[in-house]
């Protein structure tokens, strides 16, 4: 797991290297050392050769020299004489050689003074001998023992020489012994820590040729990301643009070229050349926020315009951020966007709109006129008719009498009409405010205003409290009285009426009816009466303007009070359905948003 | 004002509304002097003349060419030689806009116009006969709206 880690790391890489480099040199010094130690080692025997040939003809000069004055002590001849004497200088020679080569040595110097004065000795009862011979001595047991004396002399001689060799022998085996371990030893060292480094540098070639893989996959979902924001440019009609400051160079995706109706690559990429689209009165205004751009790091978007070569003018609106990248080089980034589309969707909207304001003018201009001008001839006639029955009464016939009044009847169902579409058409203002009202308030208003009826015909309403609701007060007192109103309109003739206000607060996802509902809740209040009801097909028939279901001889109505309810809910976002069973009763349900 | 009559003007560019206006008092046999002006126009030419005497009761229709009876209600209020005058607003309309404009503009009280020639006579009575000094000084916009 830990190896996987450090395997997975970025500077593993770098640490293997780092190993191996010290390996590496490791290796080369070891090597050079073990090269030194060998030579060392070569050295070391030549040595112990040198030394052990210098003393050994040490030996072979002394043997020479007596040699020789045996030869003189018998023939007298001083022929013989020569080897001695040259014996005495070569062994003072090799005496010399030996004193340097053994220079490291102290025991060996120490045997070799030994062996010095031994030699002195020998050479010393040499010349006393070859005295004797001179003399013709040699009968004499002076000379035998002189004689016996050098040859003790030369086996003492002897063995110090064979010791000498020994000790340079033995320290040659040592050396020797001391070389082969060595040489044992470090080959395996040197061969294993080479393999090591071979490992290390495998598993770092491992890493770089999985790093390779991975940035040759990246590099290609880069090209793909590059490729599928090139055609989202194209659909979304943006281009996008990245602006060294400091070496004042530009990059303008292929896109934004066509956003400025140019194939892509067309132009150098420059900001004198990208002005000469823009459109005569932006230039000002999109030079000064640009110089602004370099200094600001966020900038609010600019909207300005741009002249096709085939003369259509394009609406542009750029976004850029100033950003700093991992080479400390500070870079504009943006993106440019073409809004004629929505600016033209936004002007085709203000048109409507502007129409809507002057359809709505229209339709206040016409609700004054019937306000006023319509009401003013009927009110006259109504006067006039007033004066009529009032004056000449008695002028008239019967059947003139009968005339006047069904002219006033007709006068009064026509002021009945303009009242009604009067107030269906102020129903329609949209921009009354929604405010907390007292339901009850506004309830018992409304029945404050029907009390004469209410009294007439003997009604009884039972209420239920209402907590308070958003809503515009006097349509909701309307809307009360309506339908308050209509129950009492629509009262069966043999019994009294009986009429229910009751409350609730219902989920929309509870009532069927609710299907369309925008919001989660719903007040419900439900007004139902004991009236002479309606047929259930009707139900939804009833409130659209003018729809009545009776002869207006049977019930007076004008078939707009139950309109003004739907749009008064409707104006509040909510909903009204009637339930009626004929002879039986009607219930209206009105649901208010829970807001 | 000395005289042991009230004074009465009506300001309505309509003759048949002038007609009944007249009539509603002839037939009311009160002490009352009315006099009617065509338009606004008129009516400020005769209130602006220095030796005009000023009614007691001014009916002002709201609907007049030339100048409307808010035009005029604007200037009368402005100038401080009528304050005495009681002002009664005397239209065929009584659209919330209306009835709310005419009181911040400081009219005493306002009536419809009734399509009854009886209901007319009684508004009529009723208006002259109240004590301005009293009402005026309980005026609120509930009561400013003659209802009979």
């Amino acid at each position: 797991m830990i190896i996987k880690r450090i395997y997975k790391s970025s500077w593993f890489v770098k640490v293997v290297f780092v190993v191996s480099l010290f390996a590496i040199i490791f290796i080369a010094g070891l090597g050079y050392k073990h090269i030194t130690n060998l030579s060392k080692s070569t050295e070391m025997v030549i040595h112990t050769y040198k030394v052990n040939v210098e003393l050994e003809q040490i030996l072979s000069y002394l043997k020479d020299s007596e040699t020789g004055q045996r030869g003189y002590i018998i023939t007298q001849d001083s022929l013989y004489l020569k080897p001695f004497i040259e014996g005495r200088k070569k062994v003072n020679n090799s005496f010399a050689e030996l004193k340097y080569l053994t220079s490291d040595n102290p025991e060996q110097q120490k045997n070799l003074k030994e062996l010095s004065s031994l030699i002195d000795k020998r050479l010393d009862n040499l010349e006393i001998a070859s005295n004797y011979a001179a003399n013709d001595q040699t009968d004499l047991t002076r000379f035998k023992d002189v004689f016996q004396e050098g040859k003790n002399y030369m086996g003492a001689i002897r063995n110090k020489l064979n010791y000498m060799i020994s000790i340079e022998n033995d320290l040659l085996k040592k050396r020797k012994e001391e070389y082969v371990s060595d040489a044992r030893f470090t080959p395996v060292f040197l061969y294993s820590l080479i393999l090591l480094t071979l490992v290390l540098m495998y598993a770092a070639y491992a890493k770089i040729n999985s790093n390779l893989e991975k940035l040759k996959k990246s590099n290609q979902q880069l090209e793909i990301f590059k490729e599928s924001t090139n055609q989202s440019e194209i659909i979304n009609k943006h281009g996008s643009w990245r602006w060294n400051v400091e070496e004042d160079s530009f990059y303008f995706s292929d896109n934004l070229f066509r956003l400025l109706g140019e194939e892509p690559g067309s132009f150098a990429q420059t900001i004198e050349n990208f002005m000469k689209f823009v459109h005569p009165e932006d230039v000002e205004k999109l030079s000064s926020q640009v110089d602004e751009m370099k200094e600001n790091k966020d900038l609010p978007f600019i909207v300005y315009r741009v002249i096709h070569k085939s003369g259509d003018t394009r609406y542009l609106k750029a976004y850029g951020k100033s950003t700093v990248n991992s080479e400390g080089i500070t870079q504009l980034l943006g993106t440019t966007t073409d809004i004629t589309d929505e600016i033209d969707h936004y002007n085709t909207l203000e048109k409507r709109n502007q129409e809507l304001e002057l359809n709505n003018k229209e339709l206040q201009a016409f609700n004054y006129v019937a306000s006023h001008d319509l009401q003013e001839p009927l009110r006259k006639i109504q006067t006039f008719l007033s004066r009529l029955e009032d004056r000449e009464q008695d002028n008239f016939s019967e059947s003139g009498k009968k005339y006047v009044e069904r002219i006033n009847n007709a006068a009064s169902r026509m002021r009945l009409l303009i009242d009604d579409l009067l107030q269906y058409s102020r129903t329609n203002k949209s921009d009354e405010i929604l405010k907390n009202s007292d339901i009850n308030k506004l309830l018992e208003d409304a029945q404050q205003d029907l009390a004469e009826v209410i009294i007439a015909k003997n009604a009884t309403i039972t209420t239920v409290k209402i907590p308070e609701m958003k809503v515009i007060p006097f349509q909701i007192q309307q809307l009360f009285g309506n339908l308050i109103g209509n129950s009492l309109k629509y009262s069966a003739k043999d019994r009294n009426p009986i009429i229910a206000i009751s409350y609730d607060k219902v989920e929309a996802s509870d009532d069927q009816q609710l299907s369309k509902a925008l919001y989660d809740e719903y007040h419900r209040i439900t007004i139902s009466d004991n009236g002479i009801g309606f047929e259930q097909e009707y139900a939804e028939k009833i409130f659209t303007l003018f729809n009545r279901l009776h002869n207006k001889d049977e019930y007076s109505g004008t078939g707009i009070g139950l309109s003004i309810c739907k749009k008064i809910v409707d104006n509040h976002s909510g909903f009204i359905f009637a339930k009626g069973e004929p002879n039986i009763g009607a219930v209206f349900s009105i649901y208010l948003p829970l807001v | 004002m000395a005289t042991d009559y009230t004074h009465i003007i009506l300001a309505d560019d309509d003759e048949d509304d002038r007609m009944f206006f007249t009539d509603a008092f002839d037939e009311l046999k009160m002490t009352v002097k009315v006099t009617t002006y065509n338009d606004g126009v008129y009516l400020m030419d005769y209130l602006n003349q220095e030796d005009a005497i000023l009614p007691n009761i001014l009916f002002l229709d709201l609907n007049m060419p030339r100048k409307s009876g808010m035009e005029c209600l604007k200037e009368i209020k402005e100038n401080s030689r009528f304050k005495d005058v009681v002002i009664a607003i005397y239209s065929t309309s009584a659209s919330e806009e209306d009835i709310e404009n005419t009181f911040i503009k400081g009219a005493n009280i306002y009536i419809k116009k009734p399509s009854d020639f009886k209901v007319l006579k009684k508004v009529l009575s009723n208006v002259v006969t109240t004590n301005w000094q009293y009402h005026t000084n309980g005026l609120n916009k509930d009561n400013f709206l003659l209802r009979l």
